[in-house]
């Protein structure tokens, strides 16, 4: 588990890793474009999967697909709720974890290592990495929308 | 023959204020109540939680089946913490991997779906009950 910020709330302890760029509706970005690859890899925020239950099917666009930003990546669906998770990048799915056909609960087990979603093969990785949100700008983000929760009847 | 011979201890999640911990309970209920009330006793987590010695003592003699509401698995762990074995853990999560169209919603009143998946889970509990009952009655025949 890389270092990170978290923050508590009642028994609740929710992860933020500093070495990742985020989405406000909950998505984490890692960035492997300084390697060869040139890919990101996404997956979901420990947030989102802690306040979305149990999954129990995680369906990702296959490796080949052609995404524009906020073109439907993923849905996953919980024994809550059913997620439909927007694509953080343009570009083009290149591998989608192999996990997740039989074991989709690794999402709920390690959001940020063996639960990723895919990797991608960005367009324009330098434009869409300035519509992420950075750690802190997550955190913050995160603490507002903790504390919605909590003041709701 | 024992009075508990050929029973089972049912043990559900004691979750509250999530649906998935009602289908666990209402699946106990048509379970205990309904469909093998000659073969079951349904016992509180809670009661295992807060120590209740006479029920700490009827889940370590008698084989139990734990109903577990989330990946918590609470009463399956309650049930081996409290000397008990569980010879039959079911999930709510996998019952709707099984069965996608029911997907339980509501909390004190369950859906139609959370209700049927309840019945569905009870179902398949029953007929564990039986080959259970059927197996220890094969034990006592052997050993008469």
């Amino acid at each position: 588990m890389p270092e990170g910020l978290e923050m508590t709330a009642g028994k609740f302890t929710f992860r933020v890793p500093e070495d990742r760029l985020y989405t406000a509706e909950g998505i984490w970005v890692l960035s492997e474009v300084d390697r060869p690859s040139n890919r990101i890899r996404v997956g979901l925020t420990d947030y989102l999967q802690q306040h979305s239950g149990d999954v129990a099917f995680a369906f990702v666009k296959p490796s080949g697909a052609r995404l524009s930003a906020d073109e439907t990546l993923a849905e996953v669906e919980t024994i809550k709720t059913l997620l439909e998770l927007p694509s953080p990048v343009a570009g083009t799915v290149v591998e989608v974890n192999p996990a997740l056909n039989l074991t989709p609960e690794v999402i709920n087990q390690d959001p940020y290592g063996e639960g990723w979603l895919a990797t991608i093969e960005p367009t324009d990785w330098g434009a869409d990495r300035a519509g992420l949100l950075g750690p802190r700008e997550y955190l913050s983000h995160m603490q507002s929308q903790v504390q919605e929760e909590l003041e709701k009847p | 023959m024992s009075k508990d011979q050929g029973r089972v201890v049912v043990v559900p999640c004691s979750g509250i204020g999530k649906p998935s911990g009602s289908v666990s309970r209402e699946a106990a209920y048509e379970l205990c109540e309904s469909l093998r009330p000659q073969n079951t006793e349904l016992v509180a987590l809670s009661k295992l939680v807060l120590g209740d010695a006479a029920t700490h003592e009827t889940v370590a003699r008698t084989p139990c089946v734990a109903i577990d509401g989330c990946q918590q698995m609470c009463a399956s762990k309650m049930v081996k913490k409290s000397g008990g074995t569980v010879i039959h853990a079911v999930a709510v999560l996998d019952a709707f991997r099984r069965h996608r169209e029911l997907k339980a919603e509501g909390i004190a009143e369950l859906n139609d779906a959370g209700r049927k998946l309840a019945r569905v889970m009870a179902q398949e509990m029953a007929d564990t009950v039986d080959a259970i009952a059927s197996a220890e009655a094969a034990k006592g025949e052997s050993h008469a």
